[in-house]
């Protein structure tokens, strides 16, 4: 079962490593444990309170559902760059990036900048009046996109995004039925809860319109890479399961919180036809692979070879300020248009500002090549590794966007659930 | 608050206006002046409103609207005042809409921000950070009863649509209670529970009543609140299965038209809506905060609410929400996993935290209480001088002012609003519009408003009605 997932259902397991996890931590500490890269910054000492102390107000006042990684969750109190730092000052090398949130880097010097100059200047108006900056980064960000996909709606996170694409799916085709893939993961309000497909990430509550279908996942899925075959699906729910009229298609091109699930090759060209024949139009949900974390494209939905009608980002979009944004055509912003739209927090000043020196950044670091670069060479050596321990049993991704399947039977594929476990806790040491 | 009978205000005004009469009539009124402000804004050179326009006609969302004939570009902002690119002075007396609550670019807010931005923007609750911990424990402080566990969001709708689903799921019912004219939010749920049909989008609504709002100025039983809770346990009655899930309501409607429920609706409401089973959730997100004078409006209500979701005021304008409800109900998120990547994150819950901190250093509550209500006294004073003015309400610094072009059919004065929003626009005053039928003046400026600034205000807007 992926990484991420599991982690979640931790609290009651203890770790029973099996042997293959414990040859594999030994096996380097017999040579000397790994170094971390030399990084040449002092983070500041931190006066605050202790992990034990911030631990126990959570406890009492942030509730019984909020849960952490690591059986000693860390306290972590700076950021720079790839690199985060905990109360002692221990710097870690941050392989999530809050997941997949921090895409320039923890407090990366121009995008500070562009933030703290414009939080000097003005926090908040609204749209009702004008201000530069929200038109400039619609601007710089539809220059991104490819085809009509050119008016933007900013929000504040991937939730909202992605309950606005729907909206619009709806509106605009007068269509109800949703459909979006098995194991994918879209948003924690009411009806991204419906588009959502993890049962750890659904509470029972009405789902309104929404269909599950097969996930052309090529290492689970029983079609293999086969995209035709799991294509079918989606046009079997269409005739059995619907008017045979739909309002939308969503999904992520690499599965994130579903555990790094690339698509099958193929399968989006196939399903976008299906569901525009049946009158719906197609979201891409870019949450987690956008913004070129993916190396190859800017955008994972070109991995795939195809232009969505409705695309949604948030997490790498504004490096960690809470900013999530929905864009699509003029024909679909058209239909829209016919009521009032409106987001009180939605494309404040700081965070167009944030996010615009997220795309400078981007460009001029060259960060794309920069992903697939470090990521072509990352997923070799993770291979490597997968050549060397049965355990990992699969290795896939593309650009910075990597999964590790560990499983305790490579032909069962029987998830290696204590061991991921055991596994994390001794990288984090 | 010394409260003047409605009588001994006619008296105080008919007196004013027998010795003023015969002055005023000799005298031009003057145009009101601006109070002085010791701050220049630095000199703007980015692009101008026409260009800013065009830009977002072209990229931005076509149903983005903006207040204004000719629209003002604002670029800088600092304590109640905005500046637009020519360095023009504006009284801001609607608050990025009941948002900015310190001030804008309140200095100790600014400086929390920074200097948490400087350490760390984000990591998530998967890590331990104090500042979340330490702004939850702060909100948790400033709550009645129970209500001590927080879930931190970023948005109003965020927040309530967390609620109304914990509400789902503590009780197990579906039906969602909320009043008409009411403002909750866009997404799925919170739109249901939105009740004006301007902010509708033709969706499935599942699950969700409007009940009778219990409007003193226009509604069916003036100020009987208890009259109208009498609906809620009709709707229950006959359109539920008896049992609900629960009842959403401002304690005075924002985006409705500053609309102050009728006195003993909610006790009524909420006592109906408990024997129902159903929790009671408290849409603070613009009452919240001292900005009615009580630091959370439904205290004015003398009720205790399941339930409490704000948002806005909270951050002074930094993307924040946040849900706080008792332990008991906290639990039923555990049965599932949620989860909200930006949602506590550092920055925003020190920023939190400091304005927690200002509200109580500077006062603002006091404030909000004192200069909103003399704002509301001269207010009044507007309306025994213009017919135009249908009526004034409001607590603290969330007031409204309805314009109506007659007094018996209280005939929404739609035309004429515009008229004397962008005039006083031009006198240097912003303030909101709202209401179903958008006649109503929403005047919800940053806490730290003064007398000097309510007088302009006020002031503004009599020199215009004089004209009219």
């Amino acid at each position: 079962m992926a990484f991420w997932g599991r982690i979640l259902k931790r609290a009651l397991q203890p770790a029973r490593p099996s042997s293959d996890a414990a040859a594999l931590c030994s096996s380097y500490s017999t040579n000397a444990p790994p170094q971390l890269p030399r990084f040449d910054h002092l983070p500041k000492p931190y006066k605050g309170p202790s992990a034990d102390a911030v631990l126990e107000k959570r406890k009492k006042f942030l509730g019984p559902s909020l849960f952490y990684f690591y059986e000693k969750p860390l306290n972590i109190v700076e950021g720079k760059m790839q690199y985060l730092f905990d109360e002692s000052g221990r710097r870690y090398l941050d392989a999530f990036a809050g997941i997949v949130t921090v895409s320039c880097g923890h407090c990366h010097p121009e995008v500070l900048d562009a933030i703290i100059e414009q939080s000097k200047l003005l926090q908040h108006a609204t749209t009702i009046y004008l201000h530069h900056a929200i038109g400039d980064f619609a601007e710089a960000l539809t220059s991104k996109l490819p085809g009509d996909l050119k008016v933007v709606y900013f929000v504040n996170s991937g939730s909202e995004a992605n309950e606005l694409a729907t909206l619009m799916a709806r509106m605009y085709t007068g269509n109800l039925e949703m459909i979006s893939l098995r194991n994918a993961y879209h948003g924690g309000s009411s009806g991204t809860i419906g588009l959502t497909a993890l049962n750890t990430w659904k509470y029972s509550i009405p789902q309104g319109e929404i269909h599950h279908v097969m996930n052309p996942d090529p290492y689970r899925g029983p079609f293999g890479s086969d995209a035709k075959a799991y294509a079918r699906d989606v046009q079997d729910h269409i005739d059995f399961g619907t008017s045979g009229k739909v309002a939308g298609f969503i999904a992520e091109t690499i599965q994130g919180v579903g555990g790094a699930v690339e698509l099958a090759p193929g399968y989006l060209k196939l399903v976008y036809d299906i569901v525009r024949k049946a009158g719906g139009v197609c979201i891409a949900d870019e949450v987690q692979t956008g913004f070129g974390r993916t190396g190859g494209h800017y955008w994972g939905f070109e991995t795939q070879g195809v232009i969505p009608d409705i695309v949604t980002m948030a997490k790498g979009i504004g490096n960690g300020l809470p900013l999530g944004a929905v864009v699509t055509t003029p024909e679909i912003a058209s239909v829209m248009a016919q009521k009032i739209q409106f987001n009180t927090y939605g494309g404040n000043p700081v965070c167009s500002a944030g996010g615009h020196a997220v795309l400078r950044v981007i460009d001029k670091e060259k960060r794309q090549a920069h992903c697939a670069d470090i990521g072509s060479h990352l997923i070799s050596r993770l291979k490597e590794l997968q050549q060397k321990y049965d355990i990992i049993g699969d290795v896939r991704g593309r650009g910075l966007m990597l999964g590790v399947e560990l499983v305790t039977d490579r032909k069962e594929k029987t998830p290696a659930k204590a061991e991921t476990l055991h596994l994390f806790e001794k990288l984090k040491e | 608050m010394q409260r003047i009978t409605a009588a001994k205000r006619a008296l105080a005004a008919q007196a004013h206006r027998t010795f003023s009469q015969s002055a005023a009539s000799l005298r031009e009124p003057e145009l009101p002046k601006m109070p002085a402000f010791d701050y220049t804004p630095p000199p703007y050179s980015g692009p101008p409103a026409a260009e800013i326009l065009a830009k977002r006609k072209e990229f931005l969302s076509p149903s983005l609207f903006h207040f204004y004939k000719k629209p003002i570009n604002i670029v800088d902002g600092k304590k109640q005042y905005l500046f637009d690119e020519e360095g023009r002075r504006y009284l801001d007396a609607f608050g990025g809409i009941a948002t900015v609550c310190c001030g804008h670019c309140h200095p100790d807010v600014v400086s929390a921000v920074v200097k948490q931005m400087n350490r760390i923007q984000h990591s998530t609750v998967l890590y331990l950070n104090h500042a979340i911990a330490d702004f939850a424990e702060a909100l948790a402080s400033k709550m009645p009863g129970d209500l001590k566990v927080v879930f931190f969001t970023n948005s109003g709708t965020e927040a309530n649509e967390l609620a109304l689903m914990m509400a789902r799921l503590y009780t197990g019912c579906q039906d969602i209670i909320s009043i008409r004219n009411g403002y909750h939010g866009n997404a799925a749920g919170t739109m249901g529970a939105t009740a004006q049909s301007i902010w509708k989008f033709n969706v499935v609504q599942s699950g969700v009543h409007h009940t009778l709002n219990p409007d003193p100025y226009r509604g069916v039983f003036g100020s009987d609140g208890e009259k109208y809770a009498k609906d809620v346990q009709d709707l229950i009655n006959f359109g539920t299965s008896g049992h609900v899930a629960g009842f959403i309501s401002e304690a005075i409607q924002g985006v409705g038209g500053i609309i102050e429920l009728a006195p003993g609706y909610l006790p009524a409401a909420y006592s109906t809506i408990k024997k129902a089973g159903g929790l009671c959730i408290a849409d603070e997100v613009q009452s919240g905060f001292a900005r009615t004078g009580s630091f959370w409006g439904f205290e004015s209500h003398g009720v205790v609410p399941d339930i409490v979701t704000m948002a806005k005021g909270i951050g002074n304008g930094i993307p924040l929400g946040a849900v706080v409800t008792t332990p008991e109900i906290a639990e039923v998120l555990t049965r599932r996993s949620y989860f909200n990547t930006f949602g506590g994150n550092p920055v925003c819950t020190a920023a939190g935290l400091a304005v927690l901190n200002v509200i109580e250093k500077e006062k603002l509550q006091e404030n909000a209480h004192v200069v909103g209500s003399y704002l509301k006294e001269r207010l009044l004073s507007l309306k025994d001088k213009y017919e135009l003015v249908g009526d004034v309400r409001g607590r603290g610094l969330m007031l409204g002012l309805e314009l109506v072009t007659d007094r018996k059919l209280k005939t929404p004065a739609k035309t004429e609003i515009v008229h004397v929003m962008e005039q006083m626009k031009d006198m240097g005053v912003l303030v909101g519009k709202g209401g179903y039928y958008g006649n109503v003046f929403r005047i919800t400026p940053p806490l730290c408003f003064t007398k000097e600034d309510a007088d302009f205000l006020v002031d503004a807007m009599g020199y215009t009605l004089s004209k009219m």
